[in-house]
């Protein structure tokens, strides 16, 4: 059997507990799950292919852990991709600052990165709108600043989940297009030669 | 800020070549199994070489492998030769604790308790709070707080800024702290710098097994990090909070001192194997000997916290510790179940200074079989996913994934097959293969307080049998509720849980009979002809 085929390779940022293993969760999986906060190792991967018209995608989703222990290596998480879902908990706003500097560093280091902003646990809003420390609209205009789109979902009710990924997709093969003259799309199985990639940390 | 932390010039990378001692030279089988083996012929004993790093007992956990870290103030006191000083030292440390006691009682009534959202929060004045058997806090060398397991690392900075003074205070007299007894306490310190771990436990275990603990704890800690970067964020900044770091990890060192009182394979550094047929078994290895790719060092397949198989790369052995701490990481984290985790993990035993990167994932989602791959190369992830993929086709043609399930859905087996009257459970490790053996826990036993206080007995026992200055070859123990029989030899570690019903006599008898079985029983208990690629 050859290496998985991945068409795009999509990455997760953000915050610890912003939601972002429930988002891939909810999308991957149709579920979300309760239970005792449980912070992902190091990272996660999982593919999920999905129709684009008539074409079929296969996302390579990096679900990545945000937590500062791992920091140095997050660069293997987001190198050579082509989207990336950066999380904030609509009702954390320290959460939002961390994004921007998720945003800070996929310009840096990824220009061929899409970036997503994906404000979550919308239901939280909804039940309580006193609970929202993100503003809608400023996100918007960071959004617009930087060029990316802008989401807010739920993993618990599903609300617009489904919409991320599929702008991403969507996103990824109208691009594939003029990408194809260039490169003949991200090979993933390919092994880097150099152990140490320079990394925007140093 | 992470910069500060992750600085450029340190490696944390393990290359290949570097490691751990060879194996021994093997002894010829013996057939018949007598309780005066030696190391290598005893029941267990593997055919190809032992597939861990050779390990005694504790002894091997405690000293300090990193030759290559220069420990500079870990064991200030051990060179110490004024022993006598010390004992003198230790009848006046009682009245040091009472003190500090009485202090750290003012200071947490003053002490406003901040919120925070962790599950474990407890009040720390609370009777509860006092109450638990065994309390582990771990430091910075600056008296900061990193970790504690009841309650939060908050609420107890002032006890543990006692701990730092008193420890200080000590070590200001060219000496080192190492235990308090007091009022059925025992305090317990290991200094590992930059870290500083105290145990607070209410037990009768010897110190021994209390530091053996802690050095657990302090390993699993540089598992997260490895001891360079650990190094590295005290060098730049001594009163750094530790916590940053390690945030999101609390529940591995929650997990690892479950563990610690109820897995016997921490206490006698050994692992335990799934029973399986050994055909099975063999199906089972070189598949995952197939599958191998150029960085790849260790293929493990776990069910729950038993071994399947483990294959490595030639002269490259894992330390039972470090696998003891991947069980851990696996058991306690459910997020392996979602697709693949890939992740740093560092191996202290085998070498705190840098990460290897292991692929985790259960074969199927709803299955207990757990598949990690450890890596040298960060960029590995697909050529390993590639492994497992390939290890699955293999099982899968070869019809092996049907009776390795089958194994899983069956308990490993009860006591009775043995046929040894009054004999309720016994716990038998082969030394020279490092494996153990273990039947279900029978009825009594079932309940979570009466596991653990079995584990205590038999710990009892191993503290007894280890002693450092009166060293046992056996011993029989009669306690209320049961009978103990513990004995070691060269190749063997052997303890035996009775009925009230049982002798002395009964109990030497059963010896030969248990090793006469678990000869028998070998090839499906332990496994005997590990792989390398
Ligand atoms: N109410 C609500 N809670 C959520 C939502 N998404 C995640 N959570 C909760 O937030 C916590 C962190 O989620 P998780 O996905 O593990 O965060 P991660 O660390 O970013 O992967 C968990 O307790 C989830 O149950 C959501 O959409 N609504
Ligand atoms: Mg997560």
């Amino acid at each position: 059997m050859t290496a998985m085929r991945v068409d795009a390779k999509v990455v997760m940022l953000g915050k610890e507990s912003v939601g972002k293993t429930s988002l891939v969760e909810r999308y991957v999986h149709r579920r979300f799950l309760v239970g005792p906060y449980q912070n992902t190792i190091g990272a996660a991967f999982v593919a999920k292919a999905l129709n684009v018209g008539d074409k079929v995608v296969t996302l390579g989703i990096w679900d990545t852990a945000g937590s500062e222990r791992y920091e140095a290596m997050s660069r293997i998480y987001y190198r050579g991709a082509r989207a990336a879902i950066v999380c904030y908990d609509l009702t954390d706003s320290s959460s939002f600052k961390r994004a921007r500097f998720w945003v800070k560093e996929l310009q840096n280091c990824e220009e061929h990165c899409k970036i997503y902003l994906c404000g979550t646990k919308s239901d939280l809003i909804e039940a309580d709108r006193s609970v929202r420390q993100v503003d809608f609209h400023d996100v918007q205009d960071f959004a617009d600043e930087i060029g990316a789109q802008h989401f807010e979902t739920s993993s618990k009710t599903g609300k617009n989940v489904d919409e991320v990924f599929q702008k991403v997709a969507e996103d990824f093969s109208s691009c594939a297009l003029e990408f194809m003259q260039e490169e003949k799309g991200v090979d993933l199985g390919q092994k880097k030669d150099s152990y140490f990639d320079n990394c925007c940390h140093n | 800020m992470a910069a500060d932390v992750h600085n450029k010039g340190v490696s944390w990378e393990i290359k290949n070549g570097n490691l751990a001692p060879s194996d021994r030279l093997r002894q010829d089988r013996s057939d018949s199994p007598t309780p005066g083996l030696v190391e290598g012929t005893e029941p267990g004993a593997g055919q190809e070489g032992a597939m861990f790093v050779h390990a005694q007992s504790f002894e091997d956990l405690t000293a300090d492998s990193e030759s290559n870290t220069d420990n500079k103030s870990a064991e200030v006191g051990d060179s110490n030769p004024e022993n006598a000083q010390k004992a003198a030292l230790e009848g006046g440390e009682e009245e040091v604790q009472e003190e500090s006691l009485e202090a750290e009682q003012e200071e947490v009534g003053k002490e406003e308790v901040q919120s925070s959202n962790k599950a474990k929060e407890e009040d720390v004045t609370s009777e509860t709070w006092r109450s638990h058997r065994k309390h582990v806090f771990v430091l910075s060398e600056a008296g900061k707080p990193i970790y504690t397991r009841y309650g939060t690392e908050e609420a107890l900075s002032s006890i543990m800024g006692v701990m730092m003074l008193l420890m200080s205070f000590v070590e200001d007299k060219k000496n080192t702290i190492r235990s308090i007894h007091a009022d059925g306490y025992r305090v317990v310190f290991l200094r590992k710098s930059p870290l500083i771990l105290v145990g607070v436990f209410r037990t009768s275990c010897s110190d021994r097994e209390l530091t053996r603990e802690l050095h657990y704890v302090y390993y699993q800690i540089v598992s997260l990090l490895t001891l360079t970067q650990l190094n590295h964020v005290f060098q730049n900044r001594q009163s750094y909070d530790l916590r940053r770091l390690l945030a999101g990890s609390e529940h591995l060192t929650d997990s690892l001192l479950r563990l610690l009182d109820r897995d016997p394979g921490l206490l006698l550094s050994a692992v335990m194997c799934l029973p399986l047929a050994s055909s099975a078994r063999d199906v089972v290895s070189s598949s995952l000997q197939a599958a191998k790719a150029k960085n790849l060092v260790f293929s493990i397949l776990l069910a729950g916290n038993r071994l399947v198989t483990l294959v490595r790369k030639k002269d490259q052995f894992l330390h039972h510790m470090d696998l003891h701490l991947l069980f851990n990481l696996v058991v306690s984290s459910s997020s392996f179940r979602e697709g693949e985790g890939w992740t740093p993990i560092c191996l202290p035993k085998f070498n705190p200074a840098g990460f290897f990167h292991a692929h985790i994932s259960y074969l199927e989602p709803a299955s207990d079989l757990c598949l990690i791959l450890v890596s040298t190369d960060r960029e590995d992830f697909f050529n390993l996913s590639d492994c497992k993929k390939r290890f699955l086709e293999r099982l899968r043609r070869r019809s092996a994934y049907q009776s390795l399930q089958e194994a899983l859905n069956m308990p490993s087996y009860p006591v009775s097959q043995v046929g040894i009257p009054e004999l309720r459970h016994f716990v038998y490790k082969s030394k020279s293969s490092g494996l153990y053996t273990s039947p279900d826990l029978p009825a009594p036993y079932q309940e979570e307080e009466e596991h653990e206080r079995l584990m205590g007995l038999y710990q009892h026992l191993h503290s007894c049998l280890h002693n450092p200055t009166r060293p046992l070859r056996y011993i029989y123990r009669c306690a209320e509720t049961e009978n103990l029989y513990a004995l070691v030899t060269s190749g063997f570690e052997l303890y035996l849980c009775f009925s009230p019903l049982g002798t002395k006599g009964l109990a030497v008898s059963a010896v030969n009979k248990l090793l006469k079985w678990i000869r028998k029983e070998e090839d499906r208990l332990f496994i005997l002809s590990p792989l390398t690629y």
